[in-house]
């Protein structure tokens, strides 16, 4: 193994690493956004139920 | 279909991407020639220069945006310019990043303060900035108008950054492409296959990052719904 080997492997395995972590944080925040949506729409739905008259 | 139902990254480009990636990372390690001088390290090289090259165009697709927003106020033109603003970030974060590890085995040291490194990092500084800017205006309008400024400023700042080893005595290496350099047929085309698959993880992470943006906004919408409602 040549010396300077190891600067190669850490320089690609620090941008996969940072890639890697962007896509887990973004994927995150887009779950938690989806399933915050589903609750507001379930909230929405039970209070125009709850008062019919609120809709149109 | 609303906004935050739909797939924000298709799965054929998914799979383009990923096909493309794992090509440039046979080309990079298995098949270009080893430089004769550096050794196997200068291979970083294929990742670094890309990384910059893909964070310049997210810049100048994000200033656009941002001129865009503040002369139609369309909030779609907001959401391409924070996608492409922070996914550039990124890049210039990896190319940062893979400069610092390249300069340690060749200059001895990870860091020098020349031009080109020093103006890389102020660029990098400014969209820190305008993503730390984002998070503290609460209203929509003027979060939008004040960030398109910023932008549109960190997008003046990519020629100076590109021409600083032309204009200025810099240690960061001459340009290979455009400038006194010279470079194998071989290497040349890693170099341009590397931009085109990182260009494809750019255009991947952006449409994510604008699916984000369209949630928030509906988010943001229901809440007020509900509010109301109470």
């Amino acid at each position: 193994m040549e010396p300077n080997f190891k600067w190669l492997w850490a320089a690609f395995s620090v941008a996969w690493a940072l890639h890697v972590g962007y896509v887990a944080v973004l994927s995150g925040q887009t779950r938690t956004l989806a399933r915050q949506i589903g609750d507001l729409q379930a909230q929405l739905k039970r209070g125009t139920r709850a008062d019919p008259g609120r809709e149109g | 279909m609303s906004d935050f139902s739909r797939e924000a990254v298709p799965k054929w480009l998914a799979a383009v991407t990923g096909a493309a990636l794992l090509a440039a990372m046979y080309l990079i390690f298995l098949w270009v020639p080893t430089e004769a001088t550096m050794g196997p390290v200068q291979r970083i090289f294929y990742l670094h220069v890309p990384s910059a090259a893909v964070a310049f165009a997210g810049f100048f697709v994000g200033g656009g945006a941002a001129i865009g927003y503040l002369s139609k106020r369309s909030h779609r033109l907001d959401d391409l310019s924070v996608a492409c603003n922070e996914v550039g970030l990124l890049f210039a974060c990896v190319n940062l990043v893979t400069g610092c590890l390249w300069a340690k085995p060749i200059w001895g040291v990870y860091w020098a303060w020349d031009a080109r490194l020093t103006s890389m990092l102020l660029l990098a500084l400014i969209y820190m900035a305008y993503l730390i800017l984002r998070q503290s205006i609460e209203e929509p309008g003027q979060r939008a108008a004040v960030c398109a400024v910023v932008s549109i400023f960190g997008m003046v700042d990519v020629p100076i950054v590109y021409m600083a080893n032309r204009w200025w005595r810099t240690q960061h290496p001459a340009p290979v492409l455009g400038g006194e350099g010279s470079l194998d047929p071989r290497m040349t085309f890693v170099l341009f296959f590397s931009i085109f698959a990182l260009g494809l993880l750019f255009w991947c992470l952006v449409r994510q990052r604008r699916h984000l943006e369209a949630l928030r906004r509906a988010s943001d919408a229901l809440r007020r719904e509900v509010q109301a409602m109470v």
